[in-house]
Formats: C-alpha cells, sequence, structure tokens
C-alpha cells in the first residue's frame, strides 16, 4: 500500500473536460446561452460540480420551469448523478472512436426522466448516498469493523475530502477502511460490474483469493461474472487494466471514492 | 418501469429471467409498525425504491412520513439498487433480510 501511493494521486488527479449545452427545444426567448465549459473530477457527482452550470443556463429556460431540477443527458441517455462522473464517462464513451473531448453534455431542465434516473433534492442526498457506499463497501471487506468504529469528524473529513478536493484530508481517514484487517487480503471486494453502453449495474459476492488458493485476478474475475464473453476488455478510471492485475490489489489502489471498483466490461 | 423494460426485451428467454422472483424478508425496526405477512415474493428487477413504494401503501404511511431501509442492519441501499444485486450478495439461506423503519436506524 505505502509504496503505491502514486497511483492515488494519479487518479484523484484525473479530470474531463465538459462541454455543457441547454436543450434546444428549452431555450427561452430570443437569446442562445453560449456553452458553459468545465474541468470536472473523475472521482466526483455532478451535483457536486454543476451549481455554476446551473446559475449559467436557469435564466434562459421559461421562468415557470426555472424552479426544476436540472439533469443532464448524453445522446438521449439520462445520466445518473449517483454514479462518479469518470464511470459515466467511460461507460458511454469507450466503446466510441470519435468520443472527441471536451464532453458534450445537454442539460434539461424540463420532463425529468423519473423512471431512469433518481431525483437529487439536495446535496444531502449525494453525502448519504455516497456515505451509505463506503458503509456498504467496509461491511464487504472488514464485515464493518472500521466504519463503524470510526468518529463522526472521521466520517466528516471522508466526505469534506472529496467535496473540497483535498486528497491528505480524504486518505488520512481512508487508508484506515483500505487496510486488509487479517493477514493481506479484504474478506470480499467491492465491486460494481457494468457493461460499456448501458448503465445497468450488476453487484456480486467477489473473493480476493480464487479456488486454487492464490490470488484473484481481474481476467479470471471477469471470466467468473461474463463466461460468454470472448476476449474481455476491463476499463476503469478510462485504463484499459491487464489481466493479470490481482482485484485484491485494484481494490485498495483503484476503487473510486466510494471504495467499490467500478468495471466497465466490453 | 420494470414492466417496460421487460417489453422491450425481444428474447423470451431474458423476459422469463426477469420475471423469475426471489424471497425477501421485511422486518420491522424501531417504532415502525410490524406486517402480517413478513414473507414475500418479488421480481429480482424490482429496485430499492419500488420495494419502497409498496411497503409505504402496505403500512399505510402518510405521503410526510419517512421510511427507511436496510441490508444486514448495516447500510442504506441506493434507491435504484435491484433485489437480484442485493440479493446475490447478502442473502442468508436464499432469502434478503431487508430492515425497515420510520426513522434513520444505522447512519
Amino acid at each position: 500500500m505505502a509504496n503505491d501511493t502514486e497511483i492515488l494521486h494519479y487518479l484523484w488527479n484525473g479530470k474531463l473536460p465538459v462541454c455543457f449545452q441547454l436543450d434546444e427545444q428549452e431555450i427561452h426567448g430570443i437569446q442562445n446561452p453560449e456553452p458553459f465549459y468545465l474541468m470536472v473530477p473523475r472521482m466526483s457527482y455532478f451535483p457536486l460540480v454543476c451549481d455554476k452550470v446551473k446559475k449559467h443556463f436557469v435564466k434562459h429556460v421559461d421562468p415557470e420551469k426555472q424552479e426544476m431540477e436540472m439533469w443532464l443527458e448524453f445522446k438521449n441517455i439520462p445520466l445518473k448523478w449517483n454514479n462518479p462522473i469518470g464511470v459515466l464517462y467511460d461507460l458511454f464513451t469507450i466503446d466510441d472512436k470519435q468520443a472527441d473531448l471536451p464532453w458534450q453534455i445537454t442539460v434539461h431542465f424540463d420532463n425529468f426522466p423519473e423512471d431512469q434516473i433518481l431525483r437529487c433534492s439536495c446535496r444531502e442526498s449525494v453525502e448519504s448516498n455516497f456515505m451509505s457506499a463506503m458503509k456498504e463497501a467496509d461491511m464487504l471487506k472488514h464485515r464493518s469493523q472500521v466504519f463503524s468504529t470510526m468518529q463522526r469528524h472521521q466520517h466528516n473529513q471522508l466526505w469534506t475530502g472529496l467535496l473540497n478536493d483535498k486528497f491528505d484530508q480524504f486518505w488520512s481517514e481512508n487508508k484506515k477502511l483500505m487496510e486488509p484487517s487479517d493477514g493481506s487480503y479484504f474478506k470480499h471486494i467491492p465491486v460494481h460490474f457494468y457493461r460499456s453502453g448501458s448503465s445497468v449495474m450488476t453487484q456480486t459476492l467477489v473473493k480476493p483469493v480464487s479456488e486454487d488458493g492464490n490470488h484473484m485476478t481481474l481476467g479470471e474475475l471477469i471470466k467468473l461474472n461474463y463466461p460468454s464473453v470472448d476476449n474481455p476488455k476491463i476499463f476503469t478510471h478510462g485504463i484499459c487494466i491487464p489481466h493479470e492485475t490481482p482485484v485484491q490489489w485494484m481494490s485498495e489502489h483503484m476503487s473510486y471514492l466510494d471504495n467499490f471498483l467500478h468495471l466497465v466490461v466490453i | 418501469m420494470d414492466e417496460e423494460l421487460t417489453n422491450e426485451c425481444n428474447s423470451a428467454k431474458v423476459v422469463t429471467e426477469n420475471k423469475e422472483k426471489i424471497e425477501i424478508l421485511l422486518k420491522a425496526t424501531g417504532n415502525a409498525p410490524i406486517l402480517k405477512t413478513k414473507k414475500w415474493m418479488v421480481e429480482k428487477e424490482k429496485t430499492v425504491a419500488s420495494i419502497n413504494d409498496f411497503l409505504r401503501k402496505l403500512l399505510k404511511l402518510e405521503p410526510s412520513d419517512s421510511l427507511f431501509l436496510y441490508v444486514n442492519q448495516a447500510f442504506a441501499p441506493s434507491p435504484d439498487q435491484t433485489m437480484k444485486n442485493l440479493y446475490d450478495c447478502y442473502n442468508t439461506d436464499g432469502r434478503l433480510v431487508l430492515h425497515y423503519c420510520k426513522t434513520q436506524a444505522w447512519g
């Protein structure tokens, strides 16, 4: 763990340039709004970085609709705010050789797609969703024994570290959650699996050790979960990961901030 | 939502797989009213949000009442999480136990 902290910094600093445009149908009045450009951290969540986007576009929509909840769409797919930004980008662009940066995202206020994405009433919804995911991850890794013994102010360090983009603040507490409790393995590895192009998420119980007693590799894990996929490529953080990578190592070093690995399979 | 998704699938096999049901056990905690029937069979593709709606109707809750669902008495699953994923990870003896309460119990 201590030797590989460079990768933690590298992933933390991963950013995506995004170009936001208001949906043409929703432009109210004669003046077309300028697109809004933003560099967003891959590890963060859209509701935490979009205050300025909302402020920029809200004055260009029908006054009756300005109070409605803003939502985002890419190529007719509503984007789930509860997925990390980097996961959304990888899911819907990795297959597409034409996906140029900046990432073109359409902003909506009207016609919220209730049946496809969750509402995000306030920043606290993001916080409770995020903290619940961390708790679940700790249950999988350490049978809940680390997170639940942390103090309230330690939990706050995790959340405010993410909120304010403070690596040291976040990792001073997160390192406790990333220590294998017995020997060199977690009990289970928290993983969310996705197929490229779909927002459907699959979760299974993943063990860090394979049947033969050796560490489980990424290739073995994908073969177990997707036996019918020939020559799968596995991406996370925009990186194609070699099949021989141990999943325990990945969990410690390549998890998103919610402590889950988010793997996109092609 | 689930019905629509199922209808969109062309393959009959996919449809039957999605319709497959799993057993869940709904247990009251704290001040929540206890259900007469605790055991339910639900479609795998149902989400936590739809179970929450279903339970609110069963318990005849007011729109202003809160209702929280927990897995393993440890964490609140995301509303868009599916029963299948929770069952695959957290079932004990072939059933998924969900605790519900009207105030936050485990964070």
